[in-house]
């Protein structure tokens, strides 16, 4: 028996779903590169939409080009990291009584599709490096390297709670099936495809809007998703923010998971099974 | 066959009211964006506020219309997989017609009255007169067509080759990047985008016609690569139908 299976034999199956997931991501392959192929458009929308407004080597918002490109390129790890899920199937699994296969298993759900996500973020990540290379060899934009330890230890705790965030609140929005399963697309289209896209940086960084605006958000779990890892990476937050914005994150976990508990718990109490 | 699917989701009131309101919030946002981006920079790709609002608007127009009608193209690799598009193939109906028009999206529907009437109300700043109001529509019914003909092509590829109705979400990102001007991309780009995605065709050249920025020459090609691309897909959907094989039935 290996050594992690003999240390840790209750997470031993949630470590095997990782190849599980793999081997699933390769068996869609043709689904896997449409879904990187339409991340390669967002990125240009946003590389040229930006490229085109900073022509004229002139600052905006507090940015040069060199920043904002860096942004921009930022974006296309970042959201492989933080955006990239598979918890969305949550929704459809207990609108069809799907979830019946998981109850009856000696498995937690909400960490069964965590390591899925876990995995298949990790996926995605290692195929946006080569196309940030490709992109970086074809559009050559100035690049800004972060060099500051304090800068990168505050980028990558911020990644950890940017993606346990929005696991979170894909999980949530998963939940809604428990009363209304024909909703299930509908909250997701608002929550993920909607208000997720505008108010995480996605496509534009949030503090062009004005500071009262940006003063509101920096209070929902929105910004952390994006916005504050590049803006980190940028060094264009200090410590006393990195932490400001690590404890906002943190207690938007506590707050989420709270919550998930409650709605999971209700939801257990009303589920029937239905389409079984 | 359109009466039956709206009925089945009107019943669903709930849903329709949350992508209601999913649209017009994601509408506040894109305006709330390119409102402080605009008031910073002055103008985007020469493009005034206004002028940059409607072009998201005529990209929305074109893009929730094709949606509305042509919904069912969304559900049709299942038909051919299972077989079911036997059925189909049996009908004293057009398969064409069936598979692509039979399931007519309401919740694109509600949404039409709210983008139509932005979209007139943000015209009205462009001050354009009778031609360009009857261009306008003319060429945005054009922007259908090619539409019409890229969801055939969509189709007919999904009959030939199974795996490939991801090929009406590659269109359909690649229709995205008309949300905003297609001055913004490079030469190469600009080039992909006017040949091979016509955005340029569909998108740009209405907006530009109402801006009373008439180009007759684009105006010509834009119909002449309407009406090509559409008996061009028409044929290969003829083609592609010689090749089902039936079969998963």
């Amino acid at each position: 028996m290996r050594l992690w299976v003999k240390f840790f034999p209750r997470m031993h199956k949630y470590f095997k779903l990782y190849s599980v997931a793999l081997r699933q991501e390769f068996a869609y392959r043709a689904n896997f590169l449409t879904s990187r192929l339409r991340n390669l458009f967002q990125i240009f929308l946003v590389f040229y939409l930006w490229s085109s407004v900073f022509s004229q080597e002139q600052d905006f918002f507090g940015y040069d080009r060199a920043r904002i490109l860096t942004y921009v390129f930022g974006i296309l790890i970042v959201r492989s990291l933080v955006l990239t899920t598979r918890a969305t199937e949550v929704a459809g699994e207990i609108a069809r009584g799907d979830l019946t296969n998981y109850l009856v298993k000696p498995i937690n759900y909400f960490y069964y599709w965590f390591n899925r996500d876990i995995a298949v973020k990790f996926l995605h990540l290692f195929f946006s490096f080569f196309e940030f290379l490709a992109l970086f060899y074809i559009l050559r934009p100035p690049f800004f390297i972060q060099t500051e330890p304090v800068a990168i230890i505050g980028f990558l705790l911020s990644l950890i709670i940017g993606i346990v965030l929005f696991y979170m609140i894909v999980f949530i929005a998963g939940l809604v099936p428990f009363w209304a399963p024909e909703a299930s697309w509908g909250v997701q289209f608002v929550l993920i495809f909607v208000v997720t896209e505008f108010l995480s940086g996605a496509l534009f960084p949030l503090d062009i809007l004005p500071r009262q605006i940006m003063d509101i958000l920096s209070f929902t779990p929105f910004p952390y998703l994006l916005f504050y890892p590049i803006k980190i990476y940028l060094g264009q937050i200090g410590l006393f923010g990195i932490l400001k914005g690590a404890f906002v994150g943190f207690l938007w976990i506590l707050i989420l998971n709270f919550f998930m508990k409650k709605v999971w718990a209700a939801g257990i109490r009303v589920y029937r099974a239905e389409g079984r | 066959m359109t009466k039956n699917s709206f009925l089945s989701v009107l019943s669903q009131k709930k849903v329709l009211a949350l992508f209601l309101v999913g649209k017009i919030v994601r509408f506040l946002f894109f305006y709330l964006f390119v409102y402080y981006l605009i008031r910073e920079t002055g103008s985007l790709a020469g493009y005034n506020f206004h002028q940059t609002i409607f072009i998201f608007l005529t990209f929305n127009l074109v893009d929730i219309l094709a949606q509305f009608l042509f919904r069912d193209v969304y559900r049709f690799r299942p038909k051919i997989i299972s077989g079911e598009f036997d059925l189909t193939l049996l009908k004293p109906q057009s398969a064409l017609f069936r598979s692509m028009m039979s399931g007519a999206d309401v919740i694109d529907f509600v949404t039409l009255p709210f983008i139509f009437s932005l979209t007139i109300y943000f015209a009205l700043f462009l001050d354009p007169g009778v031609l360009e109001v009857v261009l306008y529509t003319a060429l945005v019914v054009n922007s259908l067509f090619i539409a019409s003909a890229f969801h055939i092509l969509v189709m007919a590829l999904g009959i030939i080759i199974l795996e490939v109705d991801y090929l009406i979400w590659i269109y359909r990102d690649a229709l995205n990047l008309g949300r905003f001007p297609i001055e913004i991309f490079g030469r190469n780009m600009r080039a992909f985008l006017t040949y091979l995605v016509p955005l340029f065709t569909m998108i740009t050249v209405p907006s530009r016609v109402m801006m009373g920025v008439i180009d007759f020459g684009a105006v010509a090609v834009s119909f002449f690569a309407g009406v090509i691309l559409f008996f061009l897909s028409l044929r290969f959907w003829r083609v592609a139908l010689k090749r089902y094989t039936s079969a998963s039935s």
